[in-house]
């Protein structure tokens, strides 16, 4: 079962992602953030301290995720987050090349586990006018979104914590 | 407590003046008010912006914050826009500002009996009942 969470910043979108994989074996939490600056790295030891005592398994891998080595007998696999690693894909390659990389590695992580949960983000609802790079960024976002919501078996978006489902039902 | 969240000019302040029955202008804006009339209104809307003058004062915390609310105001229709559906911004205010929104409504969330969300002026209340 693939499950993708999405919604806005700081809208609890990680914790409803773990909650997903309670209860679940061996698991896998896949990390595409590049600990640069204070910022990233307090925004990772935040994430750390949210996943203590969960039974995570952490493999940080910032692009390529298909080249991650997943154990044998892994039940479920968290990737967090697709926007970051949408913006390491496109600064390492183009954009084309980097939507159908993404997808492509989701359903070889799809194939490797039982519950595949994947975090992203909702970054297109500001009404601001960004940069040509920028909005390169977001129109990627946006189809890897799209790309990924229509394999997935159910999509959620966390609007303040609380989890709305946009397709199909978490069983 | 109740919370209506939405995007801008989505008619959350209409809806939470129906809800109460009482008028818009008895709805103390979170732009402009004290931070203590919160601690009696019956609803305030521009929570977001309340959030951000909390944040310039740098006095206390929003999550905190919220729970001082909740606490002494337990009645209360908080009405905040959704900020953090957008791209980082460069600015680091302006992150705090997003961050702090964020976790205040979530908290606010946790807190509220319900909780309603109005897109395109339709409301879902995507949590608990309305009384």
């Amino acid at each position: 079962m693939v499950i993708l969470v999405t919604g806005g910043s700081k809208s609890g979108k990680s914790k409803i992602a773990e909650e997903l994989l309670s209860g679940i074996g061996r698991k896998i939490y896949l990390a595409t953030m590049e600990p640069f600056g204070e910022e990233a790295k307090s925004a990772i030891s935040r994430h750390r301290k949210l996943r203590e005592g969960k039974g995570f398994e952490t493999i940080e891998r910032s692009r390529d995720i298909r080249g991650s080595d997943i154990p044998n007998g892994t039940e479920g696999i968290l990737v967090e987050c697709l926007s970051t690693l949408c913006a390491n894909e496109i600064f390492s390659s183009n954009e084309k090349a980097s939507v159908e990389k993404i997808v492509s590695c989701i359903k070889l992580l799809k194939e490797k586990t039982k519950r595949l949960v994947i975090v992203t983000s909702s970054v297109d609802r500001d009404g601001i006018e960004y940069t040509a790079e920028v909005e390169n960024y977001i129109r990627v976002l946006c189809e890897v979104n799209s790309r990924v919501a229509e394999l997935s078996d159910v999509v959620i978006e966390a609007v303040c914590g609380i989890p709305v489902m946009l397709k199909g039902a978490v069983l | 407590m109740i919370l209506i969240i939405g995007g801008a000019y989505e008619g959350k302040t209409g809806y939470a003046a129906k809800i109460l029955g009482i008028s818009e202008s008895e709805i103390i804006n979170g732009s402009i008010c004290d931070f203590c009339e919160v601690y009696s209104a019956k609803a305030v809307n521009n929570f977001h912006m309340l959030i951000k003058r909390l944040t310039e004062i740098n006095e206390k915390d929003a999550v905190e914050f919220v729970a001082d609310i909740c606490g002494k105001n337990p009645n209360i229709v908080i009405i905040s826009d959704e900020i953090g559906c957008g791209i980082i911004p460069l600015d680091k205010n302006e992150r705090r500002w997003r961050e702090e929104t964020g976790r205040a409504c979530c908290k606010a969330a946790e807190l509220s009996e319900a909780v309603v969300r109005i897109n395109c002026g339709i409301s879902s209340v995507i949590k608990g009942e309305l009384p």
